[in-house]
């Protein structure tokens, strides 16, 4: 059913928006490097593709006059999901741009941030692509080469955010949203595995994996 | 194509940071160990300052300001008393914060990144939020509700792509993005509340003013070109008066030719008559001819009692219960020789209002007789011999062509006009004429009497 394409269809936009965010942050600092700008290329494009395809799927969703009131109101809300998602993915493509270029990495002395982060982003990266491994291309001129594609890219997607807007007749205040304050504590994975609080250094042995997360936030705050 | 230019050059104060980070010539960083692991850069606010002493050439405490400004601004953290953004001239730690979270005035920190990271943390520590981190919470989820489903997806997956990276990784990460929302939304213990409360208040006006009835813009667009359409013609700055615009040429034929008591009005006025029954009872000349009409149907209560009820609006205060009186004696009481046939509730409720009579006390009922002339007897007068032969009668005169020496002497001829003061006594005396002549009574003209009694 054309609903639960969209929602699937969604959903992966939305992954990989968050996973582009991740990858942002990481530019300019000393996790930066050609495979970043690769993992940030591939991220993008693949979120390209998500939003087309979700687009299409929306509009003709919304351009059917013969669905019920409950089934318009659904795809005005996951409309306003879509173009909300598109809203942060735009300015973090715009913000990569800024950054790639204000920290070149093809230069006789990078200049990358020493932040204290130094890991690679690739199970970042592979999380977006849904992919096991990630497998690179060498490309030493990537971040010359593809930020004139990220320029053409974000003309791009803001000429679709504006036609999306003259097209589509969504207020998107007036959509109710489904989810409740607090709704993100019943999600399956903050159960369980996220941090114990620092109370519980004195307490119990924490987990090693959440145990250093305790500590360094305890030595800090 | 777009050519691709690398930036060559950045502020004066990210140049210094990129500078006081360099691992060989900026400041000495060192590692924290944690357990089994270490996370790398961390640097002291003693060293940070006297680098800067150093390198700028500065005072210890001009080099103290400057590094408070650096953490004011964000471009470095604090690690512990994470809330209080100085520098420390001692062995508190910093970190240099990561390019993405620099102050830059292109980004401004938005409300539902900040709702996405307050839904991030609220998973991270189970819905023990800071007070005022749940004030922000509450407060942007109210704000926010027609994005909430969004921000709630966006933060569980920002959350989960989060657990991808290395522990180390995921310390700085989350000591970077708080520090970045400790500047940009500081916690406010005080004023938070009374904040709130404005903001409440400025979204439910909001909300009312979103469950007003909208126009759709197609709608309001397409009367616009309706008007300009109807109008346009008549706008003398976009078509010419005939038979010549007085302030261009000096001949003021126009003027009159168009005066309020002229037998035979021009074709142009008598056209605006038709476009609507606004035009038609404004214009003076037209609303004589509308009433000509109505005397022949013997239809003018409703004029009448329009014209009482301007009368009202526009009177001497000192008149208005008399006028009151007059008018519920003559349209509104039950067998009143002009009784007018309006809707049993506005007529109880113009009734109620006159025993403490204002000046607006009619608008209704006039608003409703307004409506009723409106529909059936401005368009019966459209089609009526009287308008049609009128419209037959009207003036349309040549335009004048005046060549520059007539233009000249036009300009040496010209005279006051005729004084208000004859204008207006002309007015009474026709007034006083129609008064006279016709019956039932002309309750204009008894209006306008009582006017000047008091």
């Amino acid at each position: 059913m054309g609903k639960e394409e969209c929602k699937t269809m969604l959903d992966a936009l939305n992954k990989v928006t968050a996973c582009y965010r991740h990858l942002v942050i990481a530019l300019g600092s000393t996790s930066d490097s050609q495979n970043l700008r690769e993992e940030l290329k591939r991220t993008r494009k693949k979120a390209q593709e998500l939003a087309v395809a979700n687009r299409t799927k929306l509009t003709s969703l919304l351009k059917d006059k013969t669905i019920s009131k409950e089934d318009r109101a659904e795809y005005e809300r996951l409309w306003v999901l879509f173009s909300s998602s598109m809203e942060l993915l735009e300015v973090d493509m715009k913000r990569s741009l800024e950054i790639g270029q204000d920290f070149p990495l093809k230069v006789p002395t990078r200049h990358l941030i020493q932040t204290g982060m130094t890991g690679s982003t690739t199970t970042v990266a592979a999380r977006a692509m849904s992919v096991q491994n990630m497998k690179y291309e060498a490309d030493s001129n990537i971040d010359t080469a593809d930020l004139r594609d990220l320029q053409s890219e974000i003309t791009q997607v803001s000429q679709m955010m504006e036609e999306m807007e003259m097209k589509v007749q969504v207020a998107p205040w007036a959509v109710e949203a489904k989810q409740e304050a607090g709704a993100e504590l019943k999600s399956n994975m903050s159960v369980g595995n996220s941090s114990v609080g620092v109370i519980s250094i004195c307490e119990e042995e924490p987990k090693e994996e959440d145990g250093v997360l305790n500590v360094y936030i305890a030595t800090c705050e | 194509g777009r050519h691709f230019y690398p930036k060559q050059h950045r502020s004066e104060l990210e140049a210094i940071v990129v500078e006081m980070q360099d691992p060989k010539s900026g400041v000495k960083g060192s590692e924290q160990k944690l357990n089994v692991t270490a996370i790398p850069h961390v640097i002291t606010g003693k060293d940070i300052i006297a680098w800067i002493a150093n390198k700028m050439k500065t005072t210890p405490e001009e080099s103290n300001a400057f590094g408070t400004m650096l953490v004011a601004y964000g471009y470095i953290y604090p690690l512990q008393n994470h809330k209080k953004l100085v520098m420390c001239n001692d062995t508190s730690l910093y970190r240099f914060q990561t390019p993405y979270f620099w102050p830059t005035q292109k980004w401004v920190a938005e409300d539902s990144d900040y709702a996405i990271y307050l839904a991030k943390r609220n998973i991270r520590k189970k819905g023990k939020l800071e007070p005022y981190e749940q004030a922000h919470y509450n407060h942007l989820h109210e704000w926010l509700n027609h994005k909430w489903d969004f921000i709630v997806m966006q933060a569980t997956e920002q959350y989960k792509a989060g657990k991808e990276r290395k522990k180390p990784d995921r310390v700085v990460f989350d000591c970077q993005e708080r520090a970045y929302w400790i500047l940009n939304r500081p916690p406010v213990s005080v004023c938070v509340c009374v904040l709130l409360c404005v903001f409440i208040y400025t979204n439910m006006f909001y909300q009312q003013a979103i469950m007003r009835s909208k126009v759709k813009s197609s709608v309001s667009l397409g009367a616009l070109v309706k008007y300009i359409t109807t109008y346009k013609n008549h706008d003398p700055f976009l078509a010419p008066c005939l038979p010549s615009n007085p302030w261009q040429t000096d001949n003021d034929t126009y003027w009159t030719l168009n005066m309020r008591r002229v037998d035979v009005p021009t074709k142009m006025r008598v056209e605006r008559w038709s476009f609507s029954l606004f035009e038609l009872l404004t214009d003076l000349r037209g609303r004589d001819d509308f009433k000509i009409f109505l005397k022949k149907e013997f239809s003018g209560e409703n004029l009448a009692f329009w014209e009482a009820a301007e009368e009202l609006k526009w009177g001497t205060a000192s008149s208005m219960s008399a006028k009151a009186e007059t008018i519920f004696k003559t349209f509104l009481a039950p067998g009143a020789p002009r009784w007018i046939n309006i809707d049993g509730r506005t007529m109880g409720l113009t009734v109620k209002g006159l025993e403490h009579p204002h000046r607006y006390v009619l608008e209704a009922a006039q608003t409703h007789v307004f409506l009723l002339m409106k529909k059936d007897t401005f368009f019966r007068y459209l089609k009526s011999p009287v308008y049609k032969d009128i419209q037959k009668k009207a003036l349309n005169p040549e335009p004048h062509n005046f060549s520059p020496a007539q233009l000249e002497q036009n300009a040496q001829n010209r005279s006051p006009g005729i004084h208000p003061i004859i204008l207006w006594q002309q007015e009474e005396e026709e007034k006083a004429k129609a008064a006279a002549a016709s019956a039932p009574v002309d309750v204009k003209a008894m209006m306008s009497k009582i006017d000047r009694k008091k």
